[in-house]
């Protein structure tokens, strides 16, 4: 893990007004994104989180040391 | 500083309970009050999200405005102010290292305040009944919403409520400085201990800017309500209420604060970074909470736009104590988080206790004052405030200060003290993280959406903002889309509401535990030797803060007499001409203009 | 200071004192929220409060001719 569960979870929480405005700020720019799509890409980036956070580092595997809980 | 040696077990639990018994049965019944408040007041806010956005509405409209009402002043008044004078008594009994001088009194006031709260209950709630029951000659209802002020008349009972309350809430300061003197006589060379000062600097003002209502309701309302004077001047009303509307608001911020500085640090794994920073902000705001409550006026007729302009610059100032909380407490964190292993300009944000509610509780609740910050500064421009004023933008602006800074930081700091106040292990972290998670996103949810609102121009306080032949027109989406995530913004804050009850209550009926941790609270990097001796001279600030009080209200006050009369203009009651030459105040408010 | 701000901490790998620590990260975030704060101000003021006709008797107007 490069960090905590908790804080995973908190970095998972803050995702949220971002992906709510996001669309908001991409109409801006004449990209209308609709409530779907934008589940969508909420989805995508929680995988690609999920993925970091559980990717080893420096790729010598699972030391689990960042984990503060 | 005196640091033993660390160990790993305590031989003896030395929590608040084990140190001061008495008092935390009080404290414990203050915190119950405020939990009650919470749920009923929180309950009702589902209810108004789904009404309002035409989501599921099972009550009558008019019945909105009473929904709306115990709302308001269960959440803001009774949930807050019980809270408040709950961590008001631990911060000074921890602080001072004694007990309050005498237990019988600490009960009265919180009584006293119990049977205010009682008595303003059963006037709103009574605004249900088919047909309410008359007392004292009148029909009992109070539909008059949070702000209590003309033309909106409520029953005499109300008004008796919330002076009970207001008087019982004096006693408690009574109560704090008491205890303090005595310690003080006790301890004559010694610096006031932080808490003790923050405690003390907020009852200060909090007399200050309760003395406005006071006069609002035992002169004006009051005697309205129960016919001895025919009427009032509205306008009157209006700005005595908002000399203490603006006030109030941070007088349930600073317990907030208070755990910020004194709390967070501790949770971090660091120290406060400066106490005589801490002090300053506190006195700043003794100095500058009362005189800007006009710039709730902007948009008020009868205000000479020079007042309003003193208001908006006070209210400028007032920016500086909070950034410079921002400062101190994100830079305590980080002392915490280096102290804890974390490196890099920003990866020691990792190394930070994120698994502790009480820590995380409190970091997302500050985050979101930010961001208040920010809506709050559009609020306190003059030209600006047009475009938002009374519109759902305001509501969510307060839904991020006093609905999540304040009443998150409330409850991630519950899961420390109820512990602390009973002996008995938390119930279940894992709940709790997900609970504090859960309000944050909630309010993501709710308060964006109220914010967006505003901006095309959707009224608040309105049951049902949705009119025929006309249409609000967001700029992006639809009014559906963002009706709905105020509806799903209420869900969540409701279930996360309910979880935080279901851990209050497991954990109080849990067992005894041996294992909570000691009463303390951070020490700091800075201490208050550093920090220069006139920061503790109370008078000095308190002459202060009078004496600017005077400069921002007595003219606005005198031309809004003069202009409407003391009990509205069909009265001839005492005229402020009749001590002040008028030609002195007009020419004194053209100098304003 | 009395034995009430004592700490225990068993997570900790080093004690900063007040020479030692600097706080370049707290500079950091503030710095950020500061540059939030003026854009959002910016875009506030200039596209929501002067892209918008008048607020209030620009609505008036669309009431009463729909009325």
């Amino acid at each position: 893990m490069r960090i905590s569960k908790g804080a995973l979870l908190v970095v998972v929480a803050l995702l949220v007004p971002f992906v709510v405005e996001f669309r908001t700020a991409l109409s801006w720019f004449g990209i209308k994104l609709t409530i779907l799509e934008s589940l969508a890409l909420a989805g995508v980036l929680v995988i690609g989180l999920l993925l970091w956070a559980v990717w080893p580092e420096n790729g010598n595997g699972g030391t689990g040391t960042a984990d503060s809980s | 500083m005196a640091t033993s040696p660390p160990t790993e077990v305590t031989a003896m639990r030395n929590a608040y309970v084990d140190q001061f018994p008495d008092e935390a049965r009080v404290i414990k019944a203050a915190f119950w009050s405020s939990f009650i408040a919470l749920a009923i007041g929180g309950t009702l806010g589902l209810v108004q999200a789904l009404h309002r956005t035409d989501v599921f509405r099972f009550i009558q409209s008019p019945d909105y405005y009473t929904v709306l009402t115990a709302h308001g002043v269960l959440l803001a008044i009774t949930f807050t102010i019980f809270f408040l004078v709950g961590t008001f008594t631990w911060a000074v009994t921890t602080s001072l290292d004694r007990g309050v001088v005498d237990v019988r009194f600490t009960w009265a006031w919180y009584i006293m305040m119990v049977i205010g709260t009682v008595l303003v209950a059963i006037a709103i709630f009574s605004g249900f009944l088919e047909s309410a029951p008359s007392v004292l000659g009148s029909e009992l209802n109070a539909d008059v919403l949070f702000t209590f002020y003309a033309p909106l008349e409520a029953h005499p009972i109300f008004y008796i409520g919330l002076v009970l309350f207001v008087v019982g809430s004096w006693l408690a300061g009574v109560d704090w400085f008491r205890t303090w003197l005595a310690w003080r006589s006790e301890n004559p060379d010694e610096r006031i201990p932080l808490p003790t000062f923050m405690v003390l600097t907020t009852t200060l003002f909090w007399y200050i800017c309760t003395f406005g209502v006071a006069l609002s309701i035992l002169v004006f309302l009051l005697p309205w309500s129960l016919g001895i004077t025919e009427s009032v001047n509205p306008l009157l009303t209006r700005t005595l209420f908002w000399y203490f509307g603006h006030a109030v608001v941070y007088f349930w911020l600073m317990p907030a604060y208070m755990m910020w500085y004194i709390m967070l640090p501790k949770f971090s794994g660091g120290k406060l970074f400066s106490d005589p920073l801490a002090r300053v902000v506190f006195v700043l705001f003794l100095l500058l909470s009362t005189p800007l409550g006009i710039h709730h006026q902007y948009l008020d007729p009868g205000i000479a736009e020079g007042y309003k302009f003193i208001a908006m610059t006070n209210t400028m100032f007032l920016l500086l104590p909070s950034l410079l909380t921002a400062f101190t407490v994100v830079a305590s964190m980080e002392h915490g988080a280096r102290q804890r292993g974390g490196e890099g300009y920003l990866g020691w944000l990792k190394a930070l206790p994120w698994r502790n509610p009480i820590f995380t509780g409190m970091a997302l609740a500050g985050l979101m004052f930010a961001a208040a910050g920010f809506s709050g500064m559009i609020n306190a421009g003059m030209n600006i405030n047009y475009l938002v004023h009374n519109t759902w933008w305001v509501v969510g602006h307060f839904h991020l200060t006093v609905g999540t800074a304040v009443a998150l930081t409330f409850m991630a700091a519950s899961y420390w003290f109820i512990p602390q106040l009973t002996g008995k292990e938390l119930w279940n972290r894992s709940v709790a993280l997900g609970q504090v998670l859960l309000w944050f996103i909630g309010m993501t949810f709710m308060s964006n959406a109220m914010h967006r609102s505003g901006l095309f121009g959707m009224p608040r306080r309105t049951a049902e903002p949705q009119y025929q032949g006309f249409d609000f027109e967001p700029a992006v989406g639809t009014v559906g889309e963002i009706n709905m995530q105020v509806a799903l913004g209420g869900v969540i804050l409701t279930l996360s509401l309910a979880l935080f009850l279901l851990n209050m209550i497991m954990t109080s009926i849990g067992d005894d535990s041996e294992s909570i941790p000691d009463n303390t609270y951070a020490g700091t990097l800075s201490g208050a030797e550093d920090s220069p001796r006139i920061l503790d001279n109370l008078k000095l600030w308190t002459a202060i803060a009078v004496v600017l009080v005077i400069i921002a209200y007595t003219l606005p006050l005198a031309s809004i007499i003069d202009a409407g009369g003391l009990f509205g203009p069909g009265i001839e009651g005492v005229r402020l001409s009749t001590w002040v030459d008028p030609a002195v105040i007009e020419s004194l408010g053209e100098v304003i203009r | 200071m009395s034995s009430k701000t004592e700490q225990r901490e068993p997570e900790h790998v080093q004690t900063l004192g007040h020479e030692e620590y600097d706080p370049i990260g707290t500079a950091i975030l503030i710095g950020i929220y500061f540059l939030i704060l003026v854009l959002l101000w910016i875009f506030m003021y200039f596209v929501e409060f002067l892209g918008n006709g008048p607020t209030v008797v620009g609505m008036a107007l669309t009431v009463v001719g729909l009325a």
